[in-house]
């Protein structure tokens, strides 16, 4: 028996999926969370206790799906949804509906019940409800509406039960009756559809009426519109959104009594690399080459990655705390005038902000832009935020060359944000959408106090995700590099790492990377290349290639770590500023392959996809190759001058496909605007210049 | 008068959503923003207004705000 959750965005379907199916989706405070449909069975023991008569066969299988205000023809972006009702045919829909804002949910409530399946009204947020005054006289709603309604709180698990066993009694009886009927059923026009949103909402606003009490007014002001007064601010709002992302990125990856994710990593480290001596020691008379596989491939590339997850997992338990606040509406509000400066609106902050946990949801959630452009170039910039993934790579560069200094990652940070809104003007001046701007509406919801054991949940759900990940793709690959490192073409034990199939693949990549790091590094190379399967692999792959992170510097521990192989890959010397030259160029070029799965299947043209790619592609190089080039040149370094010019012709050749691209849209987008000048003037009717929708 | 210039606390009537985008319009219309329905401007900002509609809170950027005409409910 299917049991599709249906309602407004943000009235908490996801939650009370989790609450019923003891799943851990992602839960956010915003309108549009969830993107995609998904199923799972309710809890054995929830159903047991609320249906026990039910069969063993008749599985309860909870459905959640995108939120929607309206099933009416001429509203786009909530496709899934209506779809799903139209097609799938659950037995019985859910209806959520938000307590504290009956008038609005109880629109779509009307239209459901016109679609011959049983609806139960599950009136959510009954905790919040009770706190701000609103009574509602259940009877009455359920007399108004024809259907079923019980109270229930998805976050304290109220009302579950009664929900289950009411869904499945409606779910075995003829569908409710319609209560409401616009005077034009079937609209063919868009006025029409208009007329008969009208007369729904008279219809809502006459039950509302009857059913619902209010102790204090929607409209009056209240302490959260005071606390939006402060955080939307003209000159605090940027400031305190500035602020709360630096503590974010502090408190995860900094040093200091409050960088909570190096204190705990600390720890993590110390267990693994006794792990790793321990293992070295039993396997002390084995084969060298499978010591060497299974000690500095397996263990070391592994554990060098899983020893920065309390970083990681620190990270995503902040943004679960700063995502169940409401406060990320309001830095889209904030942020609105600047990204209308460079084509985008601030319905593009939320993507970027959740790619800071993960590239892949971050892109998905870029479909709830209802602007095609703003949609696609919201999605192929989001992964120049560096993701989780990418933070053992910030930790490793900043611990190896840069003594833990928390200005790398913040830098990190804001450089990805700076190329975030030169990309969108780039994209603006390509695609000769400039100076286009469009209205931007969001709802504000309202704050909550975010849930910490929420968070922990989350915060494990996807930590748990980086160990899986760390412990079949990562360790996939750095086997396979540790082999491939270990020997030649011909399966022979190469005397040197110089000659393994490792270094003749990365070889010629290798001579690409010479104007960005100075030196040529067959190692450096694979691990950019290994990179793209999942970002985590470049630490991995630099611990398996140097045997041990701090080869990647310094020299002198090159004599503690001769005993654990004797094919030790050599010792690089690269400069600080090639250093973070090569950091910029891991985060700034195309993400992993996932997350370009997701970006292609959201941009849905391979134009803009391979253009994406292109522009990913020449932006990281071109921010490297800057880096390193001027750092060099002001700090007195040794620059390779041919290098440095054949860098320079490829950023410029990138800089003019560029710029012929912006002129040609440009010359286009004026031709346009003649033609429609033209077009004006030789239609003089002023009845004709009148909006098609009016 | 737009929105834009509606006193803030004030129940407004909106008399003609004017963005000429008839796509907009319609998810507007499912908020609850369209001819005839009451709005209260709960506070204007530089960059736009926040709105009451119904029972919940929007943003809206200044455009928006000034494409909306209302009179005094």
């Amino acid at each position: 028996m299917r049991l599709a959750l249906i309602g407004n965005p943000n009235s908490g379907k996801t939650t009370l999926y989790n609450a019923l199916t003891g799943r851990t989706e992602t839960v956010g405070n915003w309108s549009g969370v969830t993107v995609d449909r998904r199923e799972h069975p309710v809890k054995t023991a929830l159903a047991a206790s609320a249906v026990p008569d039910l069969q063993g066969q008749d599985q309860l299988v909870t459905v959640d799906l995108p939120g929607a205000y309206s099933l009416s023809p001429y509203t786009s972006e909530e496709g899934v949804t209506a779809d799903y009702v139209r097609q799938e045919q659950p037995d019985v829909i859910v209806n959520v509906v938000d307590s504290t804002n009956l008038s609005r949910g109880l629109f779509l409530t009307t239209q459901l019940l016109e679609l011959g399946v049983p609806v139960v009204v599950a009136l959510n947020k009954a905790d919040a409800a009770a706190r701000k005054g609103v009574r509602l006289d259940l009877s009455a709603l359920q007399e108004a509406l024809g259907c079923p309604a019980v109270e229930v709180s998805a976050t304290n698990g109220s009302g579950l039960a009664e929900l289950l066993a009411t869904s499945v009694r409606a779910a075995g009886e003829p569908a409710s009756s319609v209560p409401f009927a616009p005077s034009c059923p079937n609209p063919t026009n868009r006025a029409q559809a208009e007329e008969a949103d009208r007369e729904r909402f008279a219809f809502v606003d006459r039950v509302v009426a009857d059913v619902e009490q209010r102790a204090v007014a929607t409209h009056e002001r209240g302490l959260g519109d005071a606390v939006d007064d402060v955080l939307t601010n003209r000159w605090l709002g940027l400031p305190i959104f500035v602020l709360v992302m630096f503590a974010v990125f502090q408190i995860s990856q900094g040093e200091g009594p409050l960088g909570l994710g190096k204190i705990l990593e600390g720890l993590l480290t110390g267990a693994a690399d006794e792990f790793q001596a321990q293992v070295a020691e039993q396997l002390a008379g084995a084969n060298p080459v499978l010591q060497a596989v299974l000690v500095d491939g397996v263990i070391g590339g592994v554990s060098a990655v899983l020893g920065f997850l309390p970083l990681v997992m620190v990270m995503y338990f902040l943004l679960a705390l700063l995502e169940d606040c409401g406060y990320l509406a309001r830095v889209a509000v904030v942020l609105d005038p600047l990204f209308k400066r460079v084509g985008l609106s601030g319905k593009s902050v939320i993507p970027f902000v959740i790619t800071v946990g993960c590239a892949v949801p971050g892109i998905m959630s870029s479909r709830t832009i209802r602007d095609e452009r703003e949609r696609r170039t919201t999605a192929l910039l989001a992964s120049f935020m560096p993701c989780g993934a990418k933070i053992p790579v910030i930790a490793l560069f900043a611990g190896a060359f840069f003594d833990d200094a928390g200005w790398v990652s913040t830098l990190m940070y804001f450089s990805g944000i700076a190329l975030i809104f030169l990309g969108a003007w780039v994209v603006t001046r390509v695609t000769g959408h400039r100076g286009r701007r469009s209205f931007f509406v969001v709802e504000l919801p309202e704050y909550k106090v975010p849930s910490v054991v929420g968070a922990f949940k989350s915060m494990c759900a996807r930590g748990w995700a980086f160990v899986v990940k760390a412990a079949t793709v990562i360790l996939l690959c750095n086997m396979l590099i540790q082999l491939m490192q270990t020997f030649t073409w011909t399966l022979a034990v190469a005397p040197s790492a110089d000659q393994s199939i490792l270094a003749s693949l990365a070889g010629p990549f290798a001579y690409l990377l010479i104007p960005i790091v100075g030196v040529c590094s067959w190692q450096l190379a694979a691990a950019a290349i290994t990179g793209f399967i999942a970002k985590e692999n470049v630490v991995g792959t630099l611990a398996v290639c140097f045997v041990g992170l701090q080869n990647l510097v310094d020299p002198e521990e090159l004599a503690l770590m001769e005993g654990a192989g004797a094919e030790v890959a050599g010792v690089l010397a690269i400069t600080k500023v090639a250093a973070l030259a090569y950091l910029m160029f891991v985060l700034y070029t195309p993400p992993c392959f996932a997350a370009l799965g997701a970006l292609r299947s959201e941009l849905k043209s391979a134009k803009w996809f391979w253009g994406g790619v292109g522009l990913q592609l020449g932006t990281g190089y071109t921010v490297a190759y800057l880096v390193y080039t001027g750092g060099t040149l002001l700090t007195g370094g040794a620059l390779d001058v041919p290098a440095a010019l054949a860098g320079l012709a490829a950023v410029l050749c990138f800089a003019g496909t560029v710029a012929a691209l912006a002129v040609r849209a440009g010359r286009k987008a004026a031709a346009q605007q003649v033609a429609a000048a033209a077009g004006e003037s030789a239609s003089d009717d002023p009845a004709s210049s009148k909006p098609a929708a009016a | 008068m737009t929105l834009r210039q509606a006193a803030e606390g004030k129940q407004y009537r909106i008399n003609q959503i004017g963005t000429n985008d008839a796509e907009l319009n319609a998810f507007l219309s499912t908020l609850g923003c369209c001819e005839g329905q009451d709005i209260v401007v709960v506070a204007h900002r530089r960059s736009g207004c926040t709105v009451c509609l119904r029972d919940g809170r929007y943003s809206f950027d200044s455009k928006l705000a000034e494409a909306i005409s209302v009179s005094m409910a």
